[in-house]
């Protein structure tokens, strides 16, 4: 048995070398068909400052689809980084932003606000698990030592700091040789042909629940407050808004009227501005999906829109006596 | 927790180490805790089942064994078969057959348009169908005095729930499992390699075979009416590739564990798409542990092949479709399809049979024929092309599904040289062909000698080298966020 246990411990060495070896390799491929994922626009993002940061969700990636965030950037002259995931709820755009500040400056944050992420735990810590976003993500030590962090902290779970660490997901992604886009980069162009019964999907997958839980609720709200003085902390400008989504979309979100009439009133109370455009530049012609705006309606509502918010820097907030 | 899985990885090892560490005696209570965490890990309340399924088991067979009357020996048999296979019928097929009997009622008018029969609306419990068979072997063989039965409750229960093998089989015999729990031997060198082997192997073939083919095969199967003809050409015969790798991987991971912790289980696959007759297939190369249980405890006490004419072709026919009926189950629902698919195997045993003479003279006739490797690959065509038909009964959703697939290849046989030569093939096809390739390469060398003799007479470079290639393949191939083995949902 001894002999079989040096025999056995040589294999697992020289395995663990050629471990290090396709790991040396997937790391290679994560960076040569790098694109959409915010820890790749973060390692490879060349200056040190940028004007605004731009975090959210799936509503907030379309800003950064084909040309359109250099479109933003020559119209406002501004130095303007995309660094939104899809389904990524408070919790995410933190550890995403704290990441961002380790290397880098930023003169504000526009925060694309979704009411979904505040309802449950996937897209939260459970956002950190997806092995999409895992296994597009660079290695770094510091990503590596915050996730272990956000662990202990806040209960995500310590496997997404395995795999990171180990890089199985790279190794084993089978879209290795792939580029990194949102399938909905694909659809920009199009117009939604909408029907009841994809609507209906699309609000049972992002408020699958019957009733709200409130414990969780209370549990992202607070993160929200957390991330709104941890901006003011850095001495960010911080800017909130609510994206256009279709009149029948927005009708049918549970209790989306109470969360706009709390944000705002927090939100005002913190000195931070909140622009909700849910309701505006809506026509469902502007949609490529049920809920993502498509060239035309994203360039309506850049121009009338955004554009004013992003040309100027706000300064950081200061609560309201 | 899945066999293919990090967690049972590390779980398995854990329990290769304490197994080992502790006292030969206490061995076995560590496995039967181990066994029971795994079991209920999947959903709790199955223990329930599994604890049953023991204990009924158990008690009849102390009754077979101590019990001086035959009257009584008697009754304690049917009791615990009763109750066995009764809770079987009950979980698995009592609301599929009260479904099926409310319509024939609404049909003929006996139920109103809105009368139902009730329902139990029960979960199976996984694995059911292969610990309650296995219980039936303990049962007949204690009555018929082929094994004396077991006096140790503990020891008896880790036969019903060994972790390795209580999800998905081999469907063990008690005379043979039991004995190994009170030898527990210390741990032997070769034989971890060979249980380390296996393991590999197994999760090469489900992970990295029938994972990356399993896309392919539910793009035909789940929209069979919408699907381009060459989707289900290539879908109805990856199954056939996706079944053996995923359920015989699972196989191959059971006896590797067992054999890290000093058991041996039954073998259930032998290189089935290399049998020249599909009756060869079913006797002696797929599943056979199922295969073996028929025969012993269904076709032989039926009369067997020991009958004459009609008898005979009766007790083929019941086996098959009594096989069919145990195969249906959740992944793909219960329906009638496993009952076709059944019935099918059924007919090609019957086809065998009545024109066997007419082989027997053709090849008497012209033995360089028979004995050519042509001849030889012909008829491995043949049966594979039977056996893959039969399967699309089994993986359709509906028999409806089935015949949609088969009319709608039928259909496009005419143009099918340009519909090929137009299909997109993209990577996805060409992954599964080179896999299938490796499989088949692999399955003909061992067949001529086996794997595990030419690794041990290989050099150390060669070995090593393989395993490499195998281990990096898993991780670089595998699909492990995928499913769950095909048979656990039997």
């Amino acid at each position: 048995m001894r002999r079989f246990a040096r025999s056995a411990a040589a294999f697992v060495a020289l395995g663990l070398v050629l471990y290090a070896a396709v790991y040396g390799a997937a790391e290679w491929l994560v960076y040569r068909t790098g694109d959409a994922n915010p820890f790749y626009k973060i390692a490879t993002l060349p200056e040190r400052r940028v004007d605004w940061v731009i975090l959210g969700a799936s509503h907030a990636m379309p800003l950064d689809f084909a040309e359109f965030n250099a479109t933003m950037e020559r119209e406002t002259d501004k130095r303007i980084v995309n660094l939104a995931a899809t389904g990524a709820g408070v919790l995410y755009n933190r550890f995403v932003l704290e990441q961002f500040l380790e290397s880098h400056e930023a003169g504000a944050v526009l925060f694309v606000l979704d009411s979904f992420s505040f309802y449950d735990r996937q897209w939260n810590e459970g956002r950190f698990s997806d092995v999409k976003l895992i296994r597009r993500t660079p290695l770094s030590g510091s990503l590596a030592r915050r996730l272990l962090a956000y662990g202990l902290a806040h209960g995500v779970p310590l496997t997404a700091a395995l795999d990171y660490l180990s890089g199985f997901s790279k190794i084993n992604n089978e879209e290795r040789f792939e580029r990194d886009v949102w399938e909905g980069e694909a659809k920009f162009e199009r117009v939604f042909r909408f029907s009841q019964v994809q609507d209906r999907q699309r609000i049972a997958y992002l408020y699958p629940f019957e009733q709200v839980d409130a414990a969780t609720f209370e549990r992202y709200w607070a993160q929200f407050a957390d991330f709104v003085a941890f901006a003011k902390a850095r001495g960010l400008g911080l800017v909130v808004v609510k994206t256009p989504i279709p009149a029948h979309i927005g009708a049918m979100i549970p209790g989306e009227a109470d969360f706009d009439a709390r944000v705002a009133a927090f939100l005002a109370a913190q000195g931070v501005p909140f622009h909700d455009f849910s309701g505006v530049g809506n026509d469902t012609s502007y949609f490529f999906d049920t809920d993502h705006l498509n060239r035309k309606g994203l360039t309506l509502f850049f121009e009338q829109r955004l554009k004013p918010i992003l040309a100027g820097i706000p300064a950081p907030a200061a609560p309201r006596p | 927790m899945l066999f293919n899985s990090l967690g049972f990885l590390a779980f398995l090892a854990a329990v290769s180490v304490g197994f080992y560490a502790l006292p030969r005696r206490w061995r076995w209570v560590l496995l039967l805790a181990a066994s029971y965490y795994f079991y209920a890990l999947w959903r709790f309340e199955n223990l329930g089942y599994l604890l049953a399924a023991t204990l009924s088991a158990f008690g009849c067979g102390w009754a077979i064994t101590h019990s001086s009357r035959p009257a009584a020996r008697k009754a304690a048999l049917v009791a615990g078969l009763l109750f066995n296979l009764g809770l079987l019928a009950a979980v698995k097929y009592y609301d599929f057959a009260a479904g099926q009997a409310a319509l024939a009622l609404r049909a003929g008018g006996l139920l109103g348009p809105e009368g139902d029969l009730p329902r139990l609306g029960l979960t199976p419990p996984v694995g059911l169908s292969f610990y309650a068979f296995s219980v039936v072997t303990y049962l007949v063989d204690a009555y018929t005095g082929r094994m004396a039965g077991e006096d140790d409750l503990g020891r008896f229960a880790l036969y019903v729930a060994f972790f390795p093998k209580v999800f998905a089989g081999p469907i063990e015999r008690a005379r043979t499992f039991l004995p190994q729990v009170a030898l527990a031997p210390g741990p032997d060198a070769q034989r971890i390699v060979a249980g380390l082997q296996l393991i590999g192997w197994g999760l090469f073939k489900k992970v990295v075979i029938a994972d990356n083919l399993a896309p392919l095969v539910d793009r035909a199967f789940n929209r069979p009416l919408y699907a381009p003809p060459v989707d289900l050409i290539v879908g109805a015969y990856l199954f056939a590739f996706q079944i053996y790798c995923d359920f015989s991987g699972y196989t191959d991971i059971a006896i590797g564990a067992s054999r890290l912790l000093g058991f041996d289980l039954l073998e259930n696959f032998r290189r089935p798409y290399l049998a020249r007759s599909t009756a060869e297939f079913w006797s002696k190369r797929w599943h056979i542990s199922l295969a073996s249980w028929f025969r012993d405890y269904l076709y032989i006490p039926l009369g067997g092949s020991r009958v004459g004419g009609p008898r005979r072709y009766f007790n083929v026919m019941a086996v098959f479709v009594v096989s069919g009926l145990w195969h249906a189950g959740l992944g793909y629902g219960v329906g009638w399809g496993f009952m076709v698919w059944g019935a099918l195997n059924g007919a090609y045993q019957w086809a065998g049979l009545a024109t066997a003479p007419l082989w027997r003279r053709a090849g008497a006739a012209l033995p360089r024929v028979r004995a050519s490797g042509a001849w030889h690959a012909l008829r491995v065509l043949f049966t594979f092309h039977l056996i893959a038909f039969a399967w699309i009964f089994f993986r359709a959703a509906t028999v409806g599904e089935a015949f949609t697939i088969l009319r709608r290849i039928y259909g496009a046989l005419g143009k099918l040289p340009m519909m090929v030569r137009l299909y997109p093939f993209g990577a996805a096809h060409y992954t599964a062909a080179a896999l299938i390739a490796l499989l088949l390469a692999v399955e003909v060398l061992d067949e001529r000698r086996p794997l595990a003799e030419r690794l041990a007479a290989a050099p150390l470079a060669v070995r090593w080298a393989l395993y490499y290639a195998a281990i990096f393949a898993l991780l670089i191939l595998g699909r492990w966020h995928a499913q769950q083995f095909i048979y656990m949902q039997f």
